[in-house]
């Protein structure tokens, strides 16, 4: 049996834990086994490579080499982490100086940096176990309409990230559709949900968030289904400032990927403390009658 | 004016080639581009404008990308559209990373990049460990998060010279 190195990543881990908690359980029932490791900051492919390429290199290969040691793959349950891994990865197999420089920090702190393990992101492990999915669903979630958001980092780029179609995404959706709830196409599935530039920016960040909300009202979509904390964070958190700032109401409850299998696979909203969303799950649940 | 070295750069930037000379500015990055989207104005002369950063930063026009508004080059969202869609291959997205980079260290970049090397420079993470969400950790049955050796990650940003680009809050 292969065991992964969780990486967990510095939003959910120290922010929004309760997606580990789901995560977690879930990937029990499908026996993906996981263990530990002191793991850094990934560190974030959106702010710490922009302001330092060379610190971000070099942090990032410190954690490879970390699963290195171990000889194991990481499974990582975020787009940022799982996009600088893959990313520190490419740029260090592609260009040997920049290899040759992070070994030799590396070497002072008693580390080396080799490239001999894969980082896999969960939605791409998932996908392999689609047939364990099928048989552990509980719960049909067919009263559900779901729009799916899998987030720039999780196919782009597409050179590194390997994993699905960079501007027409699909793994995301194939996995919501086993557990029994109906995709909605929005059209916007692909664009960004702002995150970066809002750090810098906050009425860009707001207004390209505004784009996303809009088309997936007009949808219908009961619920939005999405694989980055990132990503969570925006749509969850910042909301109600895009309700507040448009002066237009929309909420529209959140689910990780790991919540909606979670709760398909007969887990409680309790249990994976659902209740720890900013925007209620109400309508949810008692669509669900969880 | 021309900046010859800052050109070089450029040039070395890209991984393995200098692809980016053979940007033909067709503009597919600005006419895809998210944020460019939402703060263009009808004519297209203000607002973020991937296209025209890469033109310059390929002819050396550091002036023109470094003395306007620091929305030339934090307007970037990261998204990688502009990656995916450009016809030359062009890694648009690293070429922007150079260019921030830069700004970073003239210390022109947003406040936000600076607390977040912080906190990372200080925990190891870019989000610090809390009590509250460690009981929480507890309540969901979860483990303690692995404690990171915060001591290394300062000895590699120490010996890079990273630390000298924090500023002080």
């Amino acid at each position: 049996m292969t065991e992964y190195k969780m990486f967990e990543g510095c939003t959910i881990g120290n922010r929004i834990p309760f997606v580990e908690a789901a995560s977690r359980k879930v990937f029990e029932i499908l026996n993906i086994q996981t263990s530990q490791a002191p793991f850094s900051c990934c560190p974030d492919p959106t702010g710490m490579k922009s302001f330092d390429n060379n610190a971000w290199l070099t942090i990032g290969a410190r954690n490879l080499s970390l699963a290195e040691e171990e000889d194991k793959n990481i499974i990582s349950l975020c787009n940022g982490c799982t996009n600088t891994l893959r990313g520190v990865k490419h740029q260090l197999k592609h260009d040997s100086s920049r290899k040759e420089k992070v070994n030799a920090e590396l070497a002072k702190i008693g580390k080396e940096y080799k490239g001999s393990i894969d980082v896999r992101h969960f939605v791409d492990v998932l996908k392999e176990k689609s047939d364990d999915i099928k048989n552990a669903i509980t719960k049909q979630l067919s009263n559900l309409k779901v729009a799916c958001h899998p987030g720039c980092h999780y196919m782009r780029p597409s050179e590194w990230m390997e994993s699905d179609d960079p501007m027409h995404p699909t793994t995301l959706k194939e996995i919501v559709t086993i557990s029994g709830a109906n995709i909605v196409d929005y059209g916007v599935e692909a664009l960004c949900c702002g995150s970066a530039v809002h750090n810098a920016y906050e009425e860009h960040g707001l207004q390209i968030l505004k784009e996303k909300l809009d088309a997936v009202k007009k949808s219908g979509a009961d619920v939005i289904c999405v694989n980055c904390p990132a990503c969570f964070q925006q749509f969850d958190t910042l909301q109600r400032n895009v309700s507040k700032k448009f002066e237009k109401e929309y909420n529209i409850p959140i689910l990780y990927l790991t919540e909606l299998l979670a709760l398909a696979m007969g887990i409680t909203p309790d249990e994976i403390g659902l209740k720890f969303h900013r925007i209620r799950l109400k309508s949810v649940i008692e669509k669900l009658e969880l | 004016m021309i900046d010859f070295e800052f050109r070089k750069q450029v040039m070395d930037y890209h991984m393995g080639s200098n692809i980016i000379k053979y940007c033909y500015q067709c503009s597919r990055c600005t006419d895809y581009c998210p944020v460019s989207k939402v703060t263009k104005d009808f004519y297209g002369t203000t607002g973020y404008d991937p296209r025209h950063n890469i033109l310059n930063a390929l002819l050396g026009y550091k002036e023109a990308i470094f003395s306007s508004d620091p929305l030339t080059i934090w307007g970037c969202t990261v998204c990688d559209t502009c990656d995916e869609l450009c016809p030359q291959n062009i890694e648009l997205t690293e070429i922007f990373t150079f260019l921030k980079n830069e700004s970073i260290t003239k210390g022109e970049g947003p406040d936000y990049l600076y607390s977040q090397a912080k906190a990372i420079f200080e925990n190891a993470k870019a989000i610090p460990s809390q009590s509250a969400i460690e009981r929480r950790r507890q309540q969901l049955g979860l483990p303690a998060v692995a404690t990171p050796n915060v001591k290394e990650i300062q000895t590699l940003l120490r010996n890079i010279g990273s630390d000298k680009k924090l500023k002080e809050e």
